[in-house]
């Protein structure tokens, strides 16, 4: 299982968009993936060690270092398919690079 | 107008009846199979819109039953009249989302958006259907005041929708600015809470002719968020609150504890709910985006989306965490508020628009917020009857609580709006010369003040286009 983070502003909308968006389009692809969807301010280290993926909306500027792949996810908020596809070819890039289950 | 509202109330009338989550559970799927959504999708979606509907009611009256007899309490021990339950954005948003009215205003808003990019007056494409809702309850509280004068509402929706339009094409370059974001990147927002900018602005040109001292002040966001911590959290919060309501209610230690839990399982749950509702909209807010970029091909735009992706940016959090204990003071001491901050004390519909007039200078920000907080504090108070109006039509009200209980959301987006809607409502519910004077001067003074402030951030926007010609040569 490959385990997502997404993260927004209450934790509600726009993460759960992007959470929903991977999930289902990886299933597609054939990954079994979990995406949570957090509030960013509280995310920490500890919460970000226990995830593969983390994809914010936009860079996030956080106090310590990022230490899994990022991956920004903000163009799929654009509900137009062509442009979330490239977030999508990241994810999956990613998942290969790196040889996530 | 009151034709269209005669029929549409013959044919509402009977779907009125079932309650509000029925009535938005069948209004919803419809509508979103008429935009081309697949059924079972836009089934899903009406189920959810139900269910939050239903589940954020049973929120409410867990929250209003255990708090407004502590919060009765608190004002007879304390002599401090603060009565009003405040909720927050996630129940007031689902409560509008459950008046038929704010799905008419979505119309009004799409078709605007439309007419708008097809004459080149805005360059922005709002997908964020579902904060709709901002603008939206404006309209509900000129409905409220002025006996359901329809026009009135749409009007002024109208000119909001257009001004949120145009402020979502000024700030793009900020936001580009704020996030390193190329050009291309079509990222924008027209959320309500960016039209606090203009008073802001007039701050912010204080500062700079003033205070500009104080900036070398500024200290890191990031670290500061970090060393607060979980303390900062809904639930942490919560259970200070219901621990301080409790303690100067003077209420027994067994429910001091009560009330902690109950506030703290009440902010969590409330935006735990908020997201089935935001799921609910999605099938509709998919099918109007595939309706306009379909017709829109060719036409290069931005895209409006809600507003947390400049989230990422520590200063909004930091900022909003030192605001938290200021927004208690503050209360407890402002003449005419009536709202202790409770779900809306993390205060996200004040912040993001400080960073991006300010372009993250923390100590502005910071002291501008606290001289905000009157204007939100007296807002919310001012939309409570409203809010618990509508809260008991749509039957999210808990029928137990006494009859003078009311509740509002603390930190509500667009407050000047909010006032606006109240005097062009009251104007509505009662003309008069004096009431139509008061709502002329309001409008204009709330114009000419957008108008200068457009004008500061096309100076804004120039100077960004003359740095990055010399970033090129």
């Amino acid at each position: 299982m490959i385990k997502i983070l997404a993260a927004c502003g209450a934790g509600v909308n726009s993460s759960h968009q992007i959470k929903d968006a991977i999930e289902t389009e990886m299933k597609k692809r054939g990954y079994t993936v979990k995406a949570d969807a957090v509030m960013i301010k509280d995310i920490n280290e500890d919460m970000v060690g226990q995830y593969d993926i983390f994809t914010p909306i936009s860079k996030p500027k956080l106090s310590f270092e990022v230490k899994i792949p990022i991956v920004e996810a903000g163009p799929i908020l654009y509900r137009i398919p062509s442009m979330a596809e490239p977030v999508y070819d990241e994810v999956e890039k990613v998942i290969k690079k790196f040889s996530l289950k | 107008m009151s034709e269209i509202v005669n029929l549409a109330n013959d044919i509402f009338q009977p779907l009125i009846k079932l309650g509000a989550p029925a009535m938005m559970f069948i209004v919803l799927t419809l509508l979103a199979i008429a935009m081309r959504v697949k059924v079972s999708k836009a089934i899903e979606g009406g189920l959810k819109l139900a269910i939050a509907l239903t589940a954020i009611g049973q929120i409410i009256n867990l929250l209003t039953s255990n708090f407004s007899v502590a919060l009765q309490a608190f004002v007879k021990s304390t002599g401090i009249h603060l009565s009003i339950t405040d909720l927050g954005w996630a129940p007031v948003a689902t409560i509008t989302w459950g008046s038929m009215y704010t799905l008419f205003f979505l119309l009004i808003l799409v078709i605007l958006n439309v007419i708008m990019l097809a004459i080149n007056k805005t360059d922005t494409l709002d997908v964020d259907i579902f904060d709709v809702w901002h603008p939206a309850f404006c309209g509900i509280l000129i409905l409220y005041y002025s006996h359901n004068n329809l026009l009135l509402a749409t009007c002024f929706v109208i000119i909001l929708g257009t001004l949120k339009l145009m402020n979502s094409d000024l700030m793009k370059p900020t936001f580009n600015d704020l996030l390193d974001m190329p050009d291309s990147n079509p990222t924008t927002t027209t959320h309500l809470n960016y039209m606090m900018n203009p008073i802001i602005m007039v701050f912010d040109r204080i500062f700079d002719k003033c205070f500009s001292f104080l900036d070398k002040y500024d200290f890191d966001a990031a670290t500061l968020n970090n060393r607060i911590g979980f303390w900062g959290s809904k639930f942490a919060i919560g259970a200070y609150l219901g621990v301080f309501i409790g303690v100067l209610g003077r209420q027994t230690v067994v429910q001091i504890f009560t009330l902690a839990f109950i506030g703290a399982t009440c902010l969590e749950l409330f935006s735990f709910i908020g997201s089935w509702f935001i799921s609910a909209v999605e099938p509709l807010s998919q099918g109007i985006t595939n309706f306009l970029s379909k017709r829109l091909k060719g036409r290069k735009f931005n895209i409006g989306i809600d507003w947390p992706f400049i989230a990422g940016r520590a200063e909004i959090w930091a900022v909003a965490n030192i605001m938290a204990p200021v927004l208690i003071v503050v209360a407890l001491i402002l003449p005419g508020n009536g709202i202790l901050p409770l779900g809306g004390i993390i205060a996200m519909g004040i912040t993001p628009a400080l960073l991006v007039v300010t372009r993250g200078k923390m100590i502005r920000m910071i002291i501008i917020g606290v001289f905000e907080i009157p204007i939100f504090l007296w807002a919310g108070t001012a939309i409570a009857p409203c809010v618990t109006a509508l809260a008991k039509t749509i039957g999210a009200f808990p029928k137990g609580v006494a009859t003078g209980t009311l509740i509002s959301h603390s930190t509500c987006e667009g407050p000047v709006e909010k006032y606006l809607s109240i005097l062009i409502g009251k104007f509505g519910g009662n003309p008069s010369l004096q009431s139509g004077a008061i709502v002329v001067l309001a409008l204009v003074a709330y114009l000419l003040l957008f108008f200068w402030y457009a004008k500061q951030m096309q100076k804004r926007n120039a100077e960004y286009a003359r740095v990055a010609k010399l970033a090129d040569k």
